[in-house]
């Protein structure tokens, strides 16, 4: 069957793309919490103290509605396909 | 290895391009002559440039095939450049189903019967496919969609294409940011604490080595190598 096969391997392939852009997009953000903590960092701050102030922004990123866009990723898709199938199916 | 390097390159730009030139939708100006169904026995070269059966249907290794037969407008320049002449084009109308390409086509049948329609009277028509007319192989591109049009002279704007390419040079680009992004925080740092490791080794073996060399060359004459 097809269909199956799609929903699937279509499944399986988007969920790869949605892992590696969610892994990107935390990466990116830990970097960034990184560099702006180290280009101006507080009186008498030690390795505790940047810990801290990385996991609150990773925390904070968590809680943003950036990671939650990355579930687009599956509905585009499904969006595009359904579009496909409509406009070239009608007379 | 500079010319390894351009004749892989050219050769991967090759290969691409004709996958993309045949996956993705073309338009050609036709007048439809006829519309018919023959009996298809497919080869095994020559199986995968065909559909599978019919959504809905069961496989077999012979099956009938509706192909629709057409006077074409030529042109050059994979169609950029329209040319007067027209000379005859078949195209085979098959559902491609749920995979692959992804056009997701399921109404050969209804095509099947607007090509007739188109036929029976005089009227231009632009016909949208993929897929390339491999005379030696018996292969037909597939229709995926027909309109008539009023005059043969009409410019068509390949917007698949172009939103296609587009959205593929976006994507090459991500790509290539998340891997370098991987290298940078994953990657390199591995390798500098491997590359470390191995100093540290390194160092260690040169250490007991210079002990050794100097032991034996106690054990040599005078003219013993000056140590550095």
């Amino acid at each position: 069957m097809g269909f199956i096969k799609l929903v699937v391997f279509g499944f399986i392939g988007l969920s790869i793309i949605y892992v590696s852009i969610a892994v990107y997009s935390k990466s990116v953000r830990r970097e960034r919490l990184e560099d702006e903590f180290d280009a101006n960092p507080p009186e008498g701050a030690d390795a505790a103290a940047r810990d801290t102030y990385i996991a609150e922004g990773m925390a904070a990123y968590h809680r943003s509605l950036r990671p939650k866009l990355i579930g687009l990723v599956y509905v585009v898709p499904l969006i595009v396909v359904s579009v496909i199938v409509y406009v070239i199916n009608t007379n | 290895m500079h010319r390894l390097k351009v004749t892989v390159r050219v050769l991967a730009l090759l290969v691409f391009g004709a996958f993309f030139h045949y996956v993705l939708p073309q338009h050609d100006v036709v007048k439809i002559t006829s519309t018919e169904v023959i009996r298809t026995d497919f080869s095994a070269y020559n199986r995968i440039f065909y559909a599978q059966a019919d959504s809905g249907g069961v496989d077999q290794p012979t099956r009938d095939l509706r192909l629709i037969n057409t006077d074409k407008k030529k042109t050059f320049l994979l169609g950029f450049v329209p040319r007067d002449s027209t000379g005859v084009m078949v195209y085979r109308n098959e559902d491609t189903g749920w995979i692959w390409p992804p056009y997701f086509k399921f109404d050969s049948s209804d095509l099947q019967a607007e090509a007739a329609r188109i036929a029976k009277g005089d009227e231009w028509a632009v016909i949208t496919h993929y897929g390339w007319r491999i005379r030696w192989a018996s292969i037909y591109p597939n229709a995926i969609g027909v309109r008539t049009v009023a005059s043969p002279d009409v410019t068509i704007i390949p917007w698949v294409s172009i939103v296609f390419f587009g959205f593929l040079m976006v994507a090459l680009a991500f790509i290539r940011a998340m891997w370098r992004q991987f290298r940078e925080r994953t990657v390199d740092p591995l390798l500098e604490s491997a590359g470390e490791r191995v100093d540290e080794v390194q160092a260690g073996v040169a250490k007991r080595k210079g002990r050794l060399s100097r032991w034996l060359a106690t054990w040599r004459g005078k003219d013993k190598p000056s140590q550095k």
